[in-house]
């Protein structure tokens, strides 16, 4: 008898096998149909998508291939050296506030993202916000603003919607329905997890406001489905991978499915460092370093580019040629600019009576009254806000504790006895102005430890962006006074210098002049090189941003496919 | 991790400082990269500290963490031991001198402040005032950080004997839960979404 058990692992009598195991492998010398740089959020859906339509694809993933089964709760391992993230193995980035300081090394949070196949689904929080109809098109609505590159997407929320619904089904999302979601064309496949006692507080607190609180939305199975199960509220979703793979990480979801057409080859520990092109302009595949360190090559009749933010930037930028002298794609001049980060902001309080923060999801209801930008507010900004704490013990008695507290003897101790399960954080999710000096470049003077240039972070947040934070600050502070916390404190808000979410550094657009992609994620300079990961984004939304990475993946993979077949790459 | 660059000394103290001064940022604690998983020290002295430079630790550590109002502290989670294995990373070289001179003033400042042999024999008070005049040294920044690590970090590691850690925060220890979770979805959900509470 065959049974699915922690997530992709497949255990059929003594034999457990993995979904690596058997995999269809390609050689180097044949050229596949399409190579993708990237097994994550993106990465994942593109794979499965092109092989289930009968293409010859390999993933090139720069990590190894873990298990559900290998993922532990080890907080020293996973949030203070961060084993599974970019910066461990490379930590060298460096950082300029604009383009005429000097570059120094980042001694922030850098630009990060996790290693290994799946990519950041594994270890994310899987809150799975839709955008809004308004998010595509805001330049029409707000109006410009000085200093910023505020642009309409090509594509409407109408065209997406189809594969945000293709994104809940086909990933496995659970929520419910609320007073201000978008449109949707089927309702939710999973009703949402159980409420946590923030969500409680949360949901007293808007009721007492006059506001409106929802379920969150998450790429979390609430029962079991699809062959995996259902949460099992360990509480460790944000930054650990979930040993039970309820998590729908593409990991357990797409990768496996991928990889069972036959026609998928995952090549992990394989680090993509040029894309080739020939003397047409045209891109033959891509050059790697594979496990052992030696130079391979594998062609293909497409690339495809989902390497997150960063690392396509990277890609792009250092796979020049007589052609591509700036790099590739890049003719606008804007491949790594316009970066976004989502800015956000919190209110910690501590409560009465226990809340338990670390038993559960890591959000229970989520606040959408301020989503939309309001031009009576006097500036460009919209966020949700939500009940979200994502901290274990060791992050939360270095840092989390009210600033008036001692930091260490008895009053420290007891403090931490008081706290840790009585404390709840409203987080307001929020936008970032698309700017073109905020971007990544390569660092002309530091070489990471393959010798490639360091990559160089430019970022300077929009002071509508400061005002959207502080204004945000004092709704959290308002609803954390109306839930009735007996003890309420800031996380000081300062100025960005790195972050998770790596958005808008090969923007969608129409005009080649200003944009990097098409609205099919086609390169404008190169007909047959794919751009589809964060980096596609025109606007930043209102953080949580993997939803709408998966539904433009879902939608560019239809249509790469479709130009396939019919010889139009 | 062939390809890994561990962060100097320098680095990681600056990193520290900042984390002292900011607060809000979780500490990159990349000189514990290979921090050894295993348990065949405990309570066998130390591996790397001295017996007196052991001594200082321990009784610094109580300081940050004491056992009082009935619960343990970073004495009864071994933290020391922790640190003493931490000490034993190749790249941590450079910071062990930083510590050690660090363990050494504080001696010293006890001799000058009580006349006593070393920081261990200094009363608790004059302990407490020692270290106050430091608080925001490297040093401090550095060791405090390493004695809460060693607290709540997985048992694997050497410290947070037997979940001490865990328990003292009121953390149960399993691998998963079932709501309700806390005080107020147990009493107030789903009816809380008609504002009675």
């Amino acid at each position: 008898m065959v049974r699915y058990a922690s997530g992709s692992r497949c255990v059929d009598g003594d034999r457990v096998t993995t979904p690596q195991q058997g995999q269809r492998t390609y050689a180097e010398r044949d050229a596949v149909d399409f190579v993708i740089v990237g097994s994550g959020a993106a990465g994942g859906v593109l794979a499965k998508e092109l092989a289930t339509v009968g293409f010859n694809v390999v993933v090139m993933e720069q990590g190894p291939w873990r298990q559900p089964s290998e993922f532990t709760h080890d907080e020293l391992a996973i949030e203070q050296r961060h084993d599974w993230l970019n910066i461990a193995t490379e930590p060298y980035q460096t950082f300029r506030t604009t383009e005429a300081d000097a570059p120094r090394r980042n001694t922030g949070l850098n630009l990060r993202y996790m290693r290994g196949v799946g990519g950041s689904t594994v270890h994310f929080a899987a809150n799975y916000w839709r955008f809004r109809p308004s998010d595509f098109k805001e330049r029409s609505i707000f109006g410009s603003i000085p200093g910023a590159g505020l642009a309409d997407w090509p594509i409407t929320y109408e065209e997406l919607e189809p594969y945000y619904t293709k994104v809940d089904w086909e990933i496995g999302v659970s929520g419910a329905p609320g007073p201000f979601d978008p449109p949707r064309s089927r309702p939710y496949p999973m009703p949402p997890l159980p409420i946590k006692s923030s969500g409680v507080l949360l949901e007293r607190a808007a009721n007492r406001l006059g506001l409106h609180a929802q379920p969150a939305p998450f790429a979390i199975n609430s029962e079991l489905r699809d062959g995996r199960s259902a949460c099992m509220a360990c509480g460790r979703c944000a930054n650990y991978g979930c040993e039970f793979g309820a998590k729908s990480s593409t990991l357990v979801t797409v990768i496996p499915k991928a990889i069972a057409t036959g026609k998928c080859e995952v090549r992990t520990d394989c680090t993509v460092f040029r894309v080739d092109t020939d003397k047409n302009g045209r891109a033959t595949g891509v050059v790697y370093w594979d496990g052992e360190g030696r130079e391979r090559r594998q062609k293909a009749r497409a690339t495809i580019l989902a390497a997150n933010g960063a690392e396509t930037t990277r890609l792009l930028l250092v796979s020049t040629s007589p052609q591509f002298p700036h790099g590739l794609a890049n003719s606008s001049g804007n491949v790594g600019r316009y970066l976004m980060f989502n800015c956000y902001e919190s209110t910690f309080g501590r409560f009465e009576h226990p809340v338990n923060e670390y038993k559960g999801a890591v959000a229970g209801r989520i606040i959408l009254d301020f989503y939309e930008h309001d031009a009576k507010r006097g500036f460009y900004g919209g966020g949700g806000i939500d009940a979200r704490f994502p901290y274990n013990p060791i992050g939360f008695a270095l840092s989390i504790l009210p600033k008036d507290i001692p930091s260490w003897g008895s009053d420290y101790k007891r403090a931490l006895r008081d706290y840790y399960t009585h404390t709840v954080r409203f987080t307001g999710h929020l936008t970032s102005v698309p700017q073109r000096a905020n971007s990544i470049t390569l660092d002309s003077e530091h070489k990471d430890s393959r010798g490639r240039p360091s990559l160089c972070l430019t970022y300077e947040d929009h002071a509508d962006d400061r005002t959207t934070q502080h204004w945000f600050q004092a709704k959290t502070r308002a609803l954390m006074e109306a839930a009735g916390a007996n003890k309420i404190w800031d996380q000081p808000i300062a100025p960005s210098d790195g972050s998770v979410q790596l958005l808008g550094t090969a923007r969608m657009g129409n005009d080649p002049r200003d944009s990097v992609v098409d609205r099919y994620h086609r390169a404008h300079d190169v007909p047959n090189l794919f751009v589809c990961d964060g980096s596609s984004l025109v606007t930043s939304g209102r953080g949580n941003p993997t939803m709408t990475i998966q539904a433009l993946a879902f939608r560019a993979a239809e249509h790469i496919a479709q130009f396939a077949r019919s010889h139009a790459i | 991790m062939t390809h890994r660059e561990l962060l100097p000394r320098r680095a990681f103290l600056i990193d520290a400082a900042r984390v002292a001064a900011a607060g809000w940022l979780t500490l990159e604690v990349q000189l514990l990269a290979a921090c050894a998983r295993d348990t065949s020290s405990r309570d066998t002295g130390f591996a790397h500290l001295t017996i007196a430079e052991g001594r200082t630790l321990r009784a610094f550590a109580a300081q940050i963490l004491p056992s009082d109002d009935g619960t343990p502290g970073a004495e009864e989670a071994g933290v020391v031991s922790f640190i003493d294995r931490a000490f034993g990373m190749p790249f941590f070289a450079d910071s062990v001198t930083v510590i050690r001179s660090g363990l050494a003033d504080l001696d010293a400042r006890a001799n000058v402040l009580g006349g006593r042999r070393d920081f261990a024999s200094a009363s608790s008070a004059d302990q407490i005032a020692i270290m106050r005049a430091i608080e925001t040294t490297p040093f401090f920044v550095t060791v405090r950080t390493l004695v809460v690590i060693g607290m709540f970090a997985d048992p694997s590691y050497g410290g947070n004997r037997d979940h001490v850690g865990w328990s003292l925060l009121g953390s149960e220890h399993r691998p998963s839960f079932t709501a309700p979770f806390g005080w107020y979805d147990t009493h107030l959900a789903p009816g809380a979404s008609t504002g009675t509470a």
